[in-house]
């Protein structure tokens, strides 16, 4: 049976500028080349995948032998295998992603930060997915890599690597994922931190072998734009505020008079807290039905 | 898993580096531990490095080395309330080859002297903190644990160069008692200004630079000031005495800020926008201070033994730190080479630093450090001299002018300063600094 691959993007950037207070101008700092929480993230993600499943890790960036060092840092924690591709880092996300998705064809899983540290356009990893022809999942940001394996009706070479991940979505929503098929995968930096490395790892890394490849962008299409236009959501329908008086009017419309979510100090022993938590919860509508402060009772 | 080398080095501060880049020179295995991600980052200074301790050792250091600007001006000033005298001098000489100082920032300049020491063998392991000694049964040194998982060093010889804390010699017992009184606190600000405004405010050419050294202007406190540039920044700091920040109950900055906008300062600083502010301690006893500098397996090196030479007009810390470093380099490969790494076998290195200027330095200014933070040196003798001055070019027509002796004597009376303690302490200054 092939052995799963798990690959790491990292993109290497100055983690600190200073910024001219009178032009503008941004200089990098060069001695601060390094990746962000995120990116970190993504390698650890990679590294408790193959723990998980068996296999290697690769970590690849995409830029100058300047990026060499830091590289050399995830071969400290652990990464089989570095690839540099060897590309101006200026270029935009979807020319990068052409240039590196053929060194990633035999990936598995593609674990990617969600946003590097000079805040870049962040998409990276979706470029990437739709270059590779495989799912993606962005801005994640809880992942349970020791679920049950596989969801139901998985199957083909990604058999077993199944497990689920919390998104991010617009508007404070979050979706639940259940991810059992190659899939390019982004993450927030607060969901692991890296491992830190051992001080042999460090030094075996000094001398770690770095394969370079040269980026190539290949043949760019450019999107069909139809038509360009402001940004226009559709008006929602909402009840005309109540009141006779054009003051109360914009009570109701504003919502003064509702109660509300103010902050309330009150000192309870840890269980009537819990039970007041779940009901202030309950009444804010932001408890699932059949889970209320009535139910709080149940506590243990 | 335990590492082994034949030296371990613990800081890549100037001290750190040059001992190993001695050390990997001599053919020896010798890894350079740096707590920082990168040599410099962790590291606070004034500004000015001298580098005739590379001429031998890094032979094109000026052309190499992180250089900001060519010092060329030096100043030397007393600063009361309100009134400043300064000594103001200038060489073209010292700004063409071989140079005398140069500012530099210190993650620049670490930086490139890690480098060099990588260069020539050595292997620098940064973001790794050495938490302690390894020690055998007998309490010699035989490496250094770090904060690494498996992160213990073994080593022949531990060069302590881990800077002004000196956790590791204290750890050895080479270190005596400790006095807060053999420290002072080094603030400092750097301020961005564009290059041809600090060369017009200093009256540089460009490349060139200045470095004003001033006694005063530390709202009472014992300690001085000083003010360098940089190729796009000034350094603006103070350094002040422990104790008596301690008991005067004053933010440092704040003093920094009144010492920003004192009327001699402010026209050199106004305007620049901070773009860094630090703290530092500064080991200023020199030798009342300095530890036994070897153990068995174990040598002190730079700040950590206190070497850095502040004696008024003289804060040098980085080249005193480069020479005690080589020198602890090449006693430690001397010490591996006749098998004997005992405090014995690694005497070698206090014979280097007799041999060379620094504990020569540090023995002729034994009494600066105490005579320099004395209470009259602070603030009487400024408040007196600046007043004398005050007094002999006032015009006071249609009154004849006074003589100068006796303005001395009547400004002498006024600061109540007595003849006796003037004597003493002239006498003290010309043993100190002859
Ligand atoms: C405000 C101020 C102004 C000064 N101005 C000047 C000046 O203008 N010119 C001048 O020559 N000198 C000046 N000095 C003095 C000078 O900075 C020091 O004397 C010099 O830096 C000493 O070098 P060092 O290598 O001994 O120590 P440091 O430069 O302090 O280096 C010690 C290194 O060890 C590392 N380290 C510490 N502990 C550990 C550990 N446990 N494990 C791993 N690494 C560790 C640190 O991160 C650091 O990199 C000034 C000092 C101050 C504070």
């Amino acid at each position: 049976m092939r052995r799963p691959l798990f690959a790491a993007c990292w993109k290497v950037v100055e983690l600190r500028s200073s910024i001219d207070p009178l032009t503008g101008e941004v200089t990098p700092d060069h001695l601060s080349l390094g990746v962000s929480r995120s990116d970190e993230a993504a390698l650890e993600w990679a590294l408790r995948s193959a723990a998980r499943w068996g296999g290697g890790v690769r970590l690849v960036t995409a830029g100058s032998a300047k990026t060499e060092a830091a590289l050399r840092q995830g071969a400290a924690v652990g990464a089989t295998e570095l690839l540099r591709v060897d590309l101006p880092i200026d270029w935009p996300s979807d020319w990068i992603a052409r240039a590196v998705a053929p060194h990633l064809a035999d990936a598995d899983l593609v674990w990617c930060g969600d946003m590097s540290t000079d805040r870049g356009s962040g998409a990276f990893p979706a470029y990437l997915a739709a270059e590779l022809g495989i799912s993606q999942a962005l801005g994640l940001i809880g992942v349970e890599l020791n679920g049950p394996d596989g969801p139901a009706g998985s199957d083909g070479p990604d058999k077993g690597l199944g497990f689920e991940a919390l998104r991010r979505l617009d508007g404070g929503r979050r979706e639940r994922l259940s991810i059992g098929a190659r899939a390019v995968l982004s993450c927030e930096g607060a969901t692991t931190r890296l491992r830190r490395a051992s001080l042999d790892g460090v030094l075996v890394a000094r001398d770690a072998p770095i394969a370079v490849r040269v980026g190539s962008r290949g043949t760019t299409v450019a999107p069909a734009v139809a038509s360009i236009a402001p940004f226009r959501p559709r008006a929602r329908v909402v009840e005309p505020p109540a009141g006779p008086t054009a003051r109360e009017r914009i009570r109701s419309l504003t919502g003064a008079d509702a109660a509300g979510r103010t902050a309330r100090a009150i000192t309870l022993n840890p269980r009537e807290a819990a039970v007041a938590i779940l009901e202030a919860l309950g009444s804010w509508g932001e408890l699932p039905a059949g889970l209320s402060g009535e139910r709080a009772g149940d506590l243990p | 898993m335990t590492e082994r080398f034949d030296v371990v080095v613990v800081g890549a501060g100037p001290a750190g580096s040059m001992a190993a880049l001695t050390l990997a020179r001599a053919g020896r295995s010798v890894c350079l531990l740096e707590r920082g991600p990168f040599p410099g980052s962790k590291n606070l200074y004034g500004g000015v490095i001298y580098g005739r301790v590379l001429d031998e050792i890094l032979p094109r250091w000026i052309d190499e080395a992180p250089i900001e600007r060519w010092v060329t001006r030096r100043v030397t000033m007393v600063l009361t309330e309100t009134q400043s005298l300064a000594v103001d001098f200038r060489s073209s000489a010292w700004g063409a080859k071989p140079y005398n100082g140069a500012t530099a920032l210190r993650p620049e300049f670490d930086s490139w002297l890690a480098s060099e020491a990588e260069k020539a063998g050595a292997v620098l392991v940064c973001s790794t903190t050495a938490t302690g000694l390894l020690l055998d049964e007998r309490g010699r040194t035989t490496g250094v644990r770090t904060d690494r998982p498996g992160g213990d060093i073994e080593a022949g010889v531990v060069i302590a160069c881990d800077g002004v804390n000196a956790f590791l010699a204290k750890q050895a017992g080479l270190t005596s008692t400790e006095d807060p009184s053999h420290y002072t606190l080094g603030v400092k600000e750097v301020l961005a200004l564009a290059p041809d405004e600090i060369e017009r405010r200093f009256g540089l050419e460009p490349g060139e630079g200045a470095d004003f050294e001033v006694i005063g202007g530390t709202g009472g406190i014992a300690g001085g000031g000083f003010l360098y540039t940089n190729r796009e920044t000034v350094s603006v700091g103070l350094v002040l005495s422990i104790e008596g920040l301690s008991r005067s109950e004053t933010r440092p900055e704040q003093l920094l800020a009144e010492f920003k906008s004192h009327p001699a300062i402010r026209p050199l600083v106004a305007g620049g926008d901070v773009v860094e502010y630090g703290a530092h301690l500064i080991p200023e006893a020199g030798l009342a201070m300095m530890p036994r500098l070897a153990g068995d397996g174990i040598l002190v090196a730079g700040d950590a033994a206190g070497m850095c030479l502040a004696a008024g007009i003289w804060l040098e810390g980085v080249n005193f730190a480069m020479a005690s470093g080589a020198a602890a380099g090449e006693a430690a490969a001397e010490a591996l080479e006749r098998g004997d790494t005992s405090a014995g076998g690694l005497r070698g290195y206090r014979k280097r630093l007799e041999a060379n200027f620094v504990l020569a330095d540090h023995r002729r200014l034994k009494r600066a450090p105490h005579l320099v933070l004395s209470d009259r040196m602070q603030h009487q003798y400024p408040q007196l001299v600046c007043n004398l001055v005050e007094e002999i070019f006032t015009v006071r027509n249609p009154s004849p002018k006074q003589g100068i002796v006796a303005q001395a004597r009547q400004e002498r009376r006024k600061a109540g300063v007595r003849l006796r303690d003037l004597a003493r302490d002239g006498w003290s200054a010309w043993r100190t600094f002859r």
